[in-house]
């Protein structure tokens, strides 16, 4: 129980995915997407830069506390739940754009305060996470955060174990029903680093196998 | 080196039903240099292996974007292979720092995903559709970039047809094969050579079945099935393992033939009915259509720049030509006549079934 590797197939299904990932984590993911709130709009009225933004969780998490969030996804139907659940959101409150994360270099260098994202590096590619890295460092303004939560490889060798022996099952099973599964990163923080960051703290959940990782574009 | 790949490619031949994903990325092929051509395709193992092989003595630059792992059709009609995915291959493999020019070609099966004028608009690459099937790519990379009709139609010729029969055989033989060994030792043998057979004989005969085909089909096996079983003087225990055994195979395997061949649209839903339709009044004759339908339903018209859809009964409700019609001229409709819009068929993609998330109004249905 609880890997996520099944969160490839709640992603072909936007309408059941909050739900299905409350299961998958043991209610874990929404202390998470708090954590990163808090990280990301510690102030009221920063500008956040989030890709990945799926149904909205997060982002709903950032207007409350009264961030301005331009919100990336590439998959139409995640936007429409992402739409649906801020429909109530002040105007102007957030940007929906529907692009990929490669695609942030169109937006304003240095145009936001902080960035968030929330369980989609995993998703991509080596190559293609330490291009979008990169280029967040280069949309944030000096002194601005980047707040990225994702599966990760549990750093002891005990906790790996018993991830490999919880996750086997289920990453066959999401492999038979989505045709895929996810891809924890192995160093998530080192990542950010090499990006560019100044890495300045990593919490871990779920055995190590979920983290969250606050870094800075240096001043 | 040489070895592995015989290996691989008769072990994803026989698994080719569940992806084998490679790393995404640009792969150099021979010596290329700043004005090499770009290739892209999806990060389906053995298509790049494929693609690579086909490539020998052809320098190129191939970029491999990531596609869930599975094959360039089925990824690009299910939204693994989109626009999104073409453009942050080009955007973050590095190829743009490596060649001088932004011309990609894309296999032409990609064209039911990616919308060729979004990737230029996104991120001013021109993306052409080149051939159907890769070992046609030197020869259209030599003839100036123009396709022959064969480089642009699918087949489904002996070789696909052993192709697919090994995917559905391999698989369906290895459990009915333990299922068999289970109950007895001696069952696993005629199961597997059962599983074997009809596999095969339904890539080689079902699509020439008339009428009620999987009645017949079915029928077919079963009486071969039992007859086999009564030489071999077979007990009871035989006959009805047998008939459950050709009875579910039967099931699993025509379950999903249609989406599994080239020549069938996938045909769950009341979308099977849907059928592709030209407005003559906005189209202009670039032809887009002719260019990327794998089932040579078109023809250019003599005398005027204007297609005619003069093969639809082919039509395997892919899609390709409605999304790249930069006119609107293609749709759909259902059998009520409703029109879904193209903007539609460009948003919506085909789930593992072969059904889109729309109805023919292009409303979304209930989730």
């Amino acid at each position: 129980m609880s890997s996520l590797a099944l969160m490839r197939w709640l992603e072909s299904a936007p309408h059941r995915y909050d739900a299905g990932m409350r299961w998958l984590t043991l209610g874990r993911v929404s202390r998470v997407h708090a954590a990163v709130a808090e990280a990301a709009a510690a102030k009221p009225e920063v500008r956040i830069l989030e890709i990945g933004c799926g149904t909205g969780a997060i982002t709903a998490l950032l207007v409350e506390r009264g961030a301005r969030v331009t919100a990336l996804d590439q998959n139409p139907e995640m936007l429409e739940q992402a739409r649906a659940r801020l429909a109530a959101a002040p105007p102007g409150a957030v940007t929906w754009i529907e692009r990929t994360a490669s695609e942030i270099d169109a937006l304003p260098a240095a145009g936001f305060d902080a960035a968030v994202a929330g369980l989609c590096l995993s998703e991509m590619s080596a190559g293609e996470r330490a291009f979008v890295l990169r280029e967040l460092a280069l949309r944030l303004r000096p002194g601005g955060a980047l707040v990225a939560a994702d599966e990760v490889q549990p750093r002891s060798t005990g906790q790996r174990l018993l991830h490999a022996l919880l996750r086997g099952p289920q990453a066959a099973l999401a492999w038979l029903i989505a045709g895929s599964t996810s891809h924890p990163i192995r160093d998530l923080a080192g990542e950010v680093a090499a990006a560019g960051f100044e890495v300045r703290s990593e919490r871990r959940w779920l055995l190590g196998r979920l983290a969250v990782v606050v870094a800075e574009r240096p001043r | 080196m040489r070895v592995r790949d015989v290996a691989l490619e008769i072990l994803q031949t026989a698994f080719r039903l569940i992806p084998w994903p490679t790393e995404p990325g640009l792969r150099p092929v021979g010596e290329p240099g700043p004005f090499s051509p770009v290739l892209v395709t999806g990060n389906y193992d053995l298509t790049v292996r494929r693609v690579l092989r086909a490539l020998r003595g052809v320098d190129a630059w191939l970029v491999v974007a990531p596609a869930g792992g599975i094959n360039v059709w089925c990824a690009a009609a299910g939204g693994h292979l989109s626009t999104h995915q073409v453009v942050t291959a080009l955007k973050t493999s590095g190829v743009e720092d490596r060649v001088r020019h932004r011309r990609a070609i894309l296999p032409q099966l990609a064209a039911t995903g990616v919308e060729a004028r979004e990737v230029s608009r996104r991120c001013r690459w021109r993306v052409r559709f080149g051939p159907v099937y890769a070992k046609d790519i030197p020869g259209y990379l030599a003839g100036g970039e123009r396709k022959t009709d064969a480089m642009r139609h699918v087949r489904f010729g002996l070789v696909e047809r052993l192709e697919m029969a090994a995917a559905w055989a391999a698989p369906t033989a290895i459990v009915t094969g333990a299922v068999g060994a289970l109950l007895r030792p001696s069952f696993a043998p005629p199961l597997v050579a059962l599983s074997l057979l009809l596999a095969v004989a339904l890539f080689f005969v079902y699509d020439r079945l008339p009428g009620p085909r999987r009645l017949l089909f079915g029928g077919a096996a079963l009486a071969v099935s039992l007859a086999a079983v009564a030489l071999a003087g077979g007990g009871l225990l035989a006959f009805a393992m047998a008939a459950v055994a050709v009875v579910l195979l039967v099931a699993v395997l025509t379950f999903d033939y249609p989406g599994t061949t080239p020549i069938e649209g996938a045909s769950f839903f009341e979308q099977r009915h849907w059928r592709i339709t030209l407005d003559r009044e906005r189209c202009k004759g670039v032809y887009s259509c002719w260019e990327v339908c794998p089932e040579a339903c078109y023809e250019k018209r003599e005398g005027v720049r204007q297609v005619d859809l003069a093969h639809d009964q082919r039509c395997v409700r892919c899609g390709a030509c409605v999304v790249q019609c930069p006119m609107d001229a293609l749709s759909f409709e259902d059998e009520q006549g409703r029109r879904v819009e193209p903007a539609t068929i460009r948003r919506y993609k085909l789930n593992m079934m072969g059904r889109r998330a729309v109805e023919a109004d292009g409303e979304r249905p209930p989730a």
